[in-house]
């Protein structure tokens, strides 16, 4: 369990004492409202704080000094969850105790210290080659997107879904956003990410609490910010009709991806009885859709659901002979309709639970994942527990998983496959 | 049962052969919730040309076979071996390389369970005409969901240009065409070939106690009968020296041309330490010539030649070996020419001096002991390294002796200008 220290308003601090791992691991997220042009600012700005500082001005110099402390892991990087927008950093350090004599974990956080605090900047501008160079950098990231067909597809579908919502927002911004950033816009992002938004810092390892507390008060002096309501997700207006577009590429195979709404979303007091739904919907190798799609019509290599709950979203992504899309469409559908019909088994509940549990149980053998599920849950409850969420699976009902499948509407049937003269 | 200590890692094995000839190492990892298993055997995709368990004449089976055996042990008579995982809580899965196929699970509870269905269901074959030409549907949907991806194709494309004869140019999943061909008697031959106990390796790394796992492992084996062990006859081409292609281009629907370039190693001959000596010197000469402290990296950077897709990886098995560098550029000639150019320099003058060797030494050390946080890294590899006949925990003492002299002669062993080649994916000009 993590230990929570208050270090300002909006600043807090959270470790976890484990003799488990070899390493410690530091992380450090600023989270502020998810907003296009803005989540572009920070994106940008995430890789010109890892690139370079006043300390390490260059790449390299900052690359070499990592590697001197024992491959010393740091990089930024962005993600969302509902409506905000969070920049991490990373950092890992193997412990101490295996290189006599060094003090790792100390020039880590001088390190931590100089990337945040110390970037290489005038009074308010940041060094304009590096600006350009990431601003590019961030364009190809946001491009590339469109050689991965399933991101792709994943991302046409969302926003077809849920056009303009943080569902379908990138946390990367869009490549217009990114080449409309100036250098004063950016340093001015910077100002803001460090004195507005809020700070979670997580530790994990085996350190001395007091000791980590100190060194972080010296090295990250962040002051007290505003802390701003809680972040509520805007629940989308869900549309009676189904839409369905079809979209081509140069490609063999045909990207089948379904989105479906439901009103139950993290924060909803059925947010489990859901997690179980989809597991059994298409979530495990005994789910309804792999058994069906893949293993009884031999359709499909994958043919899953996920539950993207701070969106109130299902989805179903398969890759299907695209011919056969109507088929596919209809056999997903009527895997949701037998749910529906509670034509659903102990066996295949049982299985399910499990599997949650396993993979709950099996996150706190990663320190990433501990800080990552923590740093979700605790919005819910900060003395949350792994036991608790498995406590509830294990009372979810046959009924409530029937109850939550008729909670489930199809909104966007989305196809996208090759072009038709590709089949010779 | 043996007991091994690793002092500097804090880490100890138990390792035993059992009378069958399968190998079981457990290590137990202090604080874990899960233990991963894995039930490896030395058997994939360039296994192609053999002499069937019990006869003289070697064959050559259908393309894409071992990974084909791979999908079809998950289904039994009564039903699909992931619903008895499921039903005990473990998340299981497998996959097939170039030389390996392993079959794994990992879970939080009821360990020894799930650690008999993965040992029955794996030495218990069931293989009909009915479900074998089931599964050509999912296995050809898998296969076109490759064909779609870029940087797999990229990968590919750069080790058939490598390659003339050896089977690592083949496609571990086979073709659309090739995995027509297979029926249950191919699986059967290539099953009794391979899965033999003495050719498979059974790891445990977790929340485990090891006295009681490896007697409860013996305890399943024992109850099964094995014929006697037999060497198992392999046979390759002829490999040319050299690159048998020097460059080709392949058209796909992307956002920007892919280049890799890929040097075809020599004496690939090596296993034990002398291998683990070579691979590692290779990944320290790569890291010194592209890494992200090198001047080429600098370079290629700020001039916008390579992007966030640059990497580069050294692999080398029994047989055939590679080094690969390569990026997602607009510039694809400029960025050939620098790598080219990088490695022509570096025969010239040798970049690397003493202390950036220590440098990277360190990294390097680092780097192996963060991924011992990882027991699915600890279980892959160590197989992978026990069927190299090297050990997995030689790693940081053989990095600490590594000399300049030994950098230099793996760097030989891939920058012969006749070992060179380039792949090309160019967007298609219809956007």
């Amino acid at each position: 369990m993590f230990n929570k220290i208050k270090l300002q308003d909006g600043v807090n601090l959270y470790i976890r004492k484990t003799e488990q791992f070899k390493t410690v691991n530091v992380t450090i997220k600023w989270k502020a409202p998810l907003e296009q042009s803005a989540a572009s600012e920070r994106t940008v700005l995430a890789n010109v704080l890892e690139e370079s500082n006043e300390k390490y001005p260059t790449q390299i110099a900052m690359r070499k000094a990592l590697d001197e402390l024992y491959g010393t892991v740091l990089y930024t990087d962005v993600s969302k969850r509902s409506s905000q927008h969070i920049v991490s950093l990373f950092a890992e350090c193997v412990n101490d105790e295996f290189f006599a004599g060094e003090d790792v974990l100390k020039q880590l956080f001088e390190l931590i210290r100089a990337v945040v605090f110390e970037p290489k900047a005038s009074e308010d501008a940041f060094d304009q080659t590096v600006v350009e160079r990431e601003k590019r950098t961030v364009r190809d990231r946001i491009r590339s997107v469109y050689d991965d067909k399933t991101r792709y597809a994943q991302k046409r579908m969302l926003e077809i879904m849920r056009p303009d919502q943080p569902a379908s927002i990138s946390a990367y911004g869009t490549e217009e956003a990114v080449s409309a950033i100036t250098n004063k816009s950016l340093h001015q992002a910077y100002e803001d990410m460090i004195q507005h938004d809020l700070i979670d810092i997580y530790v994990v390892g085996d350190v001395d609490e007091q000791d980590i507390v100190t060194k972080i008060k010296e090295s990250l002096p962040f002051k007290a910010r505003k802390v701003n309501e809680r972040l509520e997700e805007k629940h989308a207006n869900t549309s009676e009709d189904v839409k369905t577009v079809r979209e081509r590429q140069d490609m063999k195979q045909g990207k089948l991806h379904l989105g479906f709404s439901t009103p139950v979303t993290f924060r909803h007091p059925d947010y489990n009885k859901m997690q179980v739904m989809n597991g059994i919907f298409g979530g495990f190798a005994h789910s309804k859709l792999f058994m069906n799609v893949r293993e009884k019509e031999s359709m499909a290599y994958y043919a899953n659901s996920a539950f993207a709950s701070q969106y109130g979203i299902v989805y179903v992504t398969a890759g299907i002979d695209a011919e056969l899309e109507e088929k596919a469409v209809q056999l997903i559908v009527e895997q949701l309709k037998v749910m529906q019909q509670g034509d659903i088994t102990e066996l295949e509940l049982n299985q399910t639970v499990a599997l949650l549990e396993n993979s709950i149980r099996s996150s706190n053998d990663s320190a990433r994942s501990q800080i990552e599920i923590y740093d979700q849950y605790k919005e819910l409850d900060e003395n949350f527990t792994a036991d608790e969420l498995i406590s509830k699976w294990h009372s979810v009902t046959l009924e409530d998983v029937k109850e939550m499948a008729n909670t489930i509407q199809l909104e966007v049937v989305y196809l996208l496959s090759g072009k038709e003269d590709d089949s010779k | 049962m043996k007991e091994v200590v690793f002092d500097e890692l804090q880490e100890k094995i138990y390792t035993e052969t059992l009378e069958n000839g399968l190998k079981v190492v457990i290590l137990p990892k202090r604080g874990y919730s899960k233990t991963f298993v894995t039930f490896t055997t030395k058997y994939g995709s360039i296994d192609r040309t053999f002499k069937p368990h019990g006869k003289n004449e070697f064959i050559t089976v259908p393309d894409g076979i071992a990974h084909f055996l791979e999908h079809k042990m998950f289904e039994k008579e009564d039903g699909d071996v992931f619903q008895k995982f499921g039903l005990n809580g473990a998340s299981a899965n497998a996959y097939t390389t170039f030389g390996r196929t392993a079959y794994l699970f990992s879970a939080t509870n009821k360990i020894k369970e799930n650690t008999e269905v993965l040992l029955d269901f794996v030495q218990e074959p069931y293989f009909t005409k009915e479900t074998v030409d089931k599964e050509k549907g999912i296995i050809a949907q898998e296969i076109t969901m490759y064909d779609d991806q870029p940087d797999w194709r990229l990968y590919f494309g750069t080790i058939e240009n490598l390659y003339k004869e050896h089977p690592v140019k083949i496609d571990i999943a086979g073709t659309v065409e090739s995995i027509q061909d297979i029926t249950a008697e191919h699986l059967y031959t290539c099953y009794e070939t391979f899965y033999h106990p003495s050719n498979m390796l059974l790891f445990i790394v977790g929340a485990v106690d090891p006295e009681e796992m490896m007697a409860f492992v013996k305890e399943n084996q024992s109850k099964k009968s094995f014929d006697q062990p037999e060497p198992i006859e392999r046979q390759f081409p002829t490999e040319t020296k050299g690159a048998d292609i020097p460059k080709r281009t392949l058209t796909m629907d992307v956002s920007k041309p892919k280049l890799n370039v890929g040097m075809k190693c020599t004496s690939t001959d090596q296993q034990g330490q002398e291998m683990l000596e070579s691979e590692l010197s290779a990944n320290l000469v790569l890291d010194s010539l592209f890494g992200r402290t090198s001047p080429f990296y600098e370079k290629a950077y700020e001039e916008g030649l390579i992007d966030e897709s640059f990497s580069y990886e050294f692999s080398m098995e029994e047989g055939y070996g590679f080094a690969m560098v390569g990026s997602d550029t607009e510039e694809p000639e400029r960025l050939e020419k620098l790598i080219r150019q990088t490695i022509q320099d570096s025969k010239e003058y040798w970049p690397v001096k003493e202390e950036d060797l220590e440098r990277m030494r360190k990294k390097k050390i680092g780097q192996f002991m963060r991924s011992l946080n990882s027991i699915e890294f600890i279980a892959n590899q160590y197989t992978r390294y026990e069927f190299n006949e090297m050990n997995l925990f030689d790693v940081v003492p053989t990095l600490e002796k590594l000399s300049m002299d030994k950098l230099k002669q793996a760097f030989s062993m891939f920058s012969d200008d006749s070992s060179y080649t380039v792949f090309e994916v160019k967007p298609a000009d219809n956007k």
